[in-house]
């Protein structure tokens, strides 16, 4: 043994963030040599996140590693093998985006390695200051990423107001985890449970804590009322790219506050209805329902698709809170599987709107896309699949995902909070049909028309989002058994 | 071989199969969507020569789980309540295909794909035992619909298919809540997890959640069927679509609520339907009434129709809410009848509308000497809705007359008006383009009704006539059912004179 905080097998339990850095550090390398080469990035890009996804399933050991603050357990299987996906579906779009805007360059896949070696860490870290690391390791990528079309105003604007509002959402994460440290003399997630245990009373100590990091997280999260900054990024960030920011940051982000949400449960009123316990979790409902009623109302009024799909985004995270009012195994499985589901269809739709040829500084309206279900019919059903999908509607994965949410939510008694959901998944059914309208019932303007244009990686990505939207929508069960499972286990320690 | 399984999910095979089709190749995709539909009709009718007629629970029954985490289940089964919606809907969907052979310019692949995944649908809501089950049907069959309005549909369609989609997912997505608090309680009160709309049969709910259960899934049902006030969407939605989403829409599609009374709303929460049976009645009798009214003073033919659908549906809703036996059962066969006759009028609709571009009334007169076959077919399809003795219309109305005069006579003797308006404003119809001079010259040489569209009609007007005269092969069917309804929602004499005394003092049987 080297060192104490090194236990047997800490290698095998990070191989998959080695594996990532590597092969990113790699990606650069041959971005730097053989410039020529630009068309082998992607696809050795694609082998190293499969690589990854494989290793992670075979070599890694569950257990707690370096002295007690990296765990490495089923959910954070199924939390890494959601980041890869992502990643790996950004890759397929990014490929014929980049190529198309003549921007290709191996750091692009790189920074997404390396985000998402970053948000693995926020996934398996049980000390807050782990979770912070992968934090900023993933927010300093995804500034980079967000300024990737680094020509583009709007890119470059988009980049600045992530890092700024970024800045102060992690000062703010940082400010309540120093509170929590003075409160429980810990930043491991393990001994402030044991503390708050031992507390029994909300001091106000802890709740300007608790405050302070759900503002910080919910800026990461785009959670109503620290959104504003997410439609005016992801209009600005090349589109793969706002696709990938709207999804697996925010799943990272989640399984970090469902491990301190946990931690909380004694104070949080787990089973006794003390009133004086009750406030902190009414501040979480409230956040839920704004967010819902905020992203759905605005996003009606959107004409720009990012724009639209990133209220849209406000609205879904507005319904994975529900799940996380009450913390048990149903719920993180509910979330667990919302993630994923989210991730296929919302890196699908924009990856559909990320093909439409265009000048990047200008919007992408939803003019763009009238009549592409008939001129272009797959890219058509896609985008129309991944639209009833993200509204909810059987036999899509949507409606599943979204069923398991409010099946917990009715479970746990958070009946109220789940009326609003409905009524406000009601209105959402208006924008997203109107895509559909666009895309089948309106004849594009002759001399208007944006065709899209997107090669085999493109299409290989929206045909693994539509086959697995489809597949999860009409047999879920295995994925449920394996969410189930996992979700189990975390809350078991 | 599994028969539901195979009538359920031959026409989606088909529409897959109709995916890698070539678009050029039209005549083919027709050709095929023909012959699925036909094939699964024929495989319908396997149902009739297996069927029990003894026997009142489902039969056909088939059950695979599905998420068996909760307790959902692939659960098909058949009975006298929805066997016959499943055979109209088979029926339908052939003729539709084959009279719209010529209709349909723009588009034919997608066209004849969205009304396969529709008939999937519709028969999927009318087998499914499970109700998570029954609500994925009962939402899947709104894409493809809104799809046929908004694509196919007329000048106004986006606003139509818009305001259907909205009023419906309304409705349903309050009743999804209401199905998983429903699923809740039964597990909560030491019941499995399940969804399993016989194992949820009885279960026991607070009064106040069975009343807010009972107006989820009511609202849900009524937006469907439509129920005056919620009814808004329907002449609009007629009015645009296209003939064959016309006709599948008040075929078919609107039985959707008057089933899911039947099978979910009552059964579930019995006390709670007796209690608000007088608030069902009396929508249902401004429905009958302000819907013939309203229908009397279109100028527009399909509108006449749709709002005539308004009115005639009231009287389905009247007859189960009347809560007993002989309602019940007319009222089933006025779904069927209802189906057949609405089905004929908007087809028929649509080809006088095909050939002359114009759905005014103003713009016609004297085409029975033109098209004397059309007016002829016309006649009876008219005739049949009306309620003329002899044909099906009457002996469902009769029934539904009869069974809530024992309820409610108030209620009866002014849905009987409705009768009388019926005939008054649809012979109205009948006068205005049939008979008298031709004033318009454009009518002096249209086509006559084509032999497909023909086709498509006389097993229409067959099974009217067969109905009319001999309704007991049909009735007979129905009855052990509708019996086994009677004795699980609690006994058709308590709920007669509940329902007589909280809405009228007098009259005791």
């Amino acid at each position: 043994m080297i060192h104490p905080l090194l236990e047997p097998g800490w290698m095998q339990a990070i191989l998959p963030e080695l594996i990532l850095s590597v092969g990113g550090i790699l990606l650069c390398l041959v971005a730097a040599f053989a410039p020529r080469a630009k068309e082998v990035l992607a696809p050795l890009a694609l082998i190293i996140f499969i690589a990854t996804a494989w290793a992670e399933n075979l070599f890694v050991r569950a257990g707690d590693y370096f002295g007690g603050t990296y765990e490495v357990s089923a959910i954070t299987l199924v939390f890494d093998l959601t980041f890869l996906l992502a990643g790996m579906l950004v890759t397929l779009f990014g490929r014929d985006y980049l190529e198309r805007e003549n921007i290709e360059g191996g750091e692009f896949y790189a920074l997404l390695m390396w985000g998402t070696v970053g948000m693995m860490m926020m996934a398996k870290g049980l000390d807050l200051l782990i979770v912070i690391l992968g934090l900023e390791i993933l927010s300093i990528c995804i500034f980079v990423l967000c300024g990737y079309h680094r020509r583009i105003a709007v890119s470059n604007e988009s980049s600045l107001k992530y890092f700024l509002m970024g800045a102060f959402a992690t000062g703010f994460i940082l400010y309540g985890t120093a509170l929590f440290y003075g409160a429980t003399g810990s930043t491991n997630i393990g001994i402030m449970a044991w503390q708050f245990g031992r507390m029994q009373v909300v001091t106000p100590l802890t709740t300007i804590a608790f405050v302070l990091l759900m503002a910080g997280f919910g800026f990461k999260l785009a959670l109503a009322p620290f959104h504003a900054w997410a439609p005016d990024v992801y209009q600005g960030a090349p589109t793969p790219v706002a696709g990938w920011l709207s999804v697996a940051p925010k799943a990272a982000t989640l399984i970090a506050l469902i491990r301190i949400f946990h931690a909380m449960a004694p104070l949080l009123g787990e089973g006794k209805d003390t009133a004086a316990k009750v406030p902190w979790m009414n501040m979480v409902a409230v956040l839920s329902m704004l967010s819902m009623i905020v992203g759905n109302a605005v996003a009606i009024v959107q004409r720009d698709l990012k724009r639209m799909l990133a209220y849209s985004g406000i609205a879904h995270v507005g319904y994975m809170m529900i799940a996380m009012l009450t913390v048990r195994d149903e719920s993180v499985a509910a979330i667990a599987v919302y993630t994923i589901v989210y991730a296929l269809m919302n890196i699908g739709a924009f990856g559909v709107v990320s093909l439409l040829v265009k000048n990047e500084n200008d919007p992408h309206t939803l003019d763009d896309i009238a009549g592409l279900g008939f001129r272009r019919p797959f890219y058509g059903l896609a985008l129309a699949v991944c639209m009833f999908s993200l509204s909810g509607l059987p036999p899509t994965a949507g409606f599943i995902s979204k069923f398991y949410i409010f099946k917990t939510a009715i479970e746990s008694g958070h009946t109220t909070v789940a009326l609003v959901g409905i009524l406000a998944s009601i209105i959402s059914v208006y924008y997203y049909l109107r895509v559909v309208y666009y895309l089948y019932m309106k004849e594009a303007p002759e001399a208007y028309a944006v065709e899209p244009a997107g090669g085999v990686f493109a299409t290989g990505a929206l045909m693994i989002a539509m086959v697995g939207i489809m597949a999860i929508g009409i047999y879920p069960t295995p994925l449920f058994q394996a969410a189930g499972e996992a979700a189990r286990r975390l809350l078991e320690q | 071989m599994p028969i539901l399984s195979t009538i359920l999910w031959l026409p989606m095979a088909a529409a897959i199969l109709l995916l890698v089709f070539p678009r050029s190749a039209v005549n083919a995709i027709k050709g095929l969507a023909l012959i699925a539909s036909i094939v699964t009709f024929f495989f319908s009718l396997l149902l009739l020569r297996g069927w029990d007629d003894a026997q009142a629970g489902f039969q056909f029954a088939e059950r695979i789980p599905w998420i068996p985490q909760w307790g959902i289940s692939y659960s098909l089964g058949v009975d006298g309540i929805s066997l016959w919606l499943v055979l109209l809907t088979t029926l339908l969907t052939p003729l539709i295909f084959l009279s719209q052979w010529d209709a349909v310019k723009k588009h034919p692949k997608e066209y004849f794909i969205s009304f396969l995944v529709m008939e999937t649908a519709m028969i999927g809501a009318f087998i499914a035992n499970d109700l998570i089950l029954f609500y994925v049907f009962f939402e899947l069959m709104l894409l493809p619909m809104y799809l046929v309005i908004g694509v196919w549909g007329g000048a106004n369609r986006i606003y139509a298919a818009i305001k259907f989609f909205l009023f419906t997912i309304t409705g349903s997505l309050l009743m999804l809540l209401a199905i998983l608090y429903l699923a809740f309680q039964h597990s909560h009160l030491g019941g499995t997890v399940t969804f399993d709309i016989l194992e949820l049969y009885g279960t026991q709910l607070t009064p106040a959640a069975a009343v807010a259960m009972f107006f989820a899934f009511s609202l849900a049902f009524a937006i469907k069927v439509p129920l005056f006030p919620l009814h808004t969407w329907l002449p609009d939605a007629h009015v645009e679509a296209p003939t064959g989403g016309s006709i599948i829409l008040a075929g078919v599609m609107l039985k959707m609520g008057t089933y899911g009374f039947l099978r979910f709303v009552l059964p579930f929460f019995p006390d709670t339907s007796r209690a608000y049976a007088p608030l069902l009645i009396t929508l249902s009798v401004i429905g009958i009434i302000y819907g013939a009214l309203v229908a009397w003073v279109q100028p527009d033919m399909k509108k006449l129709v749709a709002y005539s659908s308004v009115s005639h549906l009231g009287f389905c809703v009247l007859g189960i809410f009347a809560m007993n036996e002989t309602a019940i059962t007319g009222s089933i066969l006025q779904m069927v009848n209802h189906g057949l006759s609405t089905g004929a009028l908007f087809l028929l609709v649509g080809v006088i509308y095909e050939r002359r571009h114009t759905r005014l009334l103003a713009d016609y007169g004297g085409l029975g000497r033109t098209m004397p076959l059309f007016a002829t077919l016309f006649v009876i399809a008219v005739l049949s809705s009306v309620g003329l003795p002899g044909l099906n219309g009457f002996i469902g109305e009769f029934l539904i007359l009869a069974g809530s005069f024992q309820a409610s006579p108030v209620a009866a003797t002014l849905a009987a008006t409705g009768v009388i308006l019926a005939a008054i404003y649809l012979l109205w119809l009948v006068q205005k383009v049939f008979f008298g001079p031709i004033t318009n010259d454009a009518n002096r040489k249209v086509r006559e009704i084509a032999w497909n569209e023909v086709a498509a009609l006389v097993p229409i007007v067959v099974l009217m006539v067969w109905i009319g005269v001999h309704p007991n092969t049909f009735l007979k069917k129905m009855e052990p059912s509708v019996k086994k309804l009677m004795t699980d929602i609690g006994g058709q004499r308590g709920g007669d004179v509940q329902v007589a005394s909280s809405t009228q003092p007098a009259v005791s049987r």
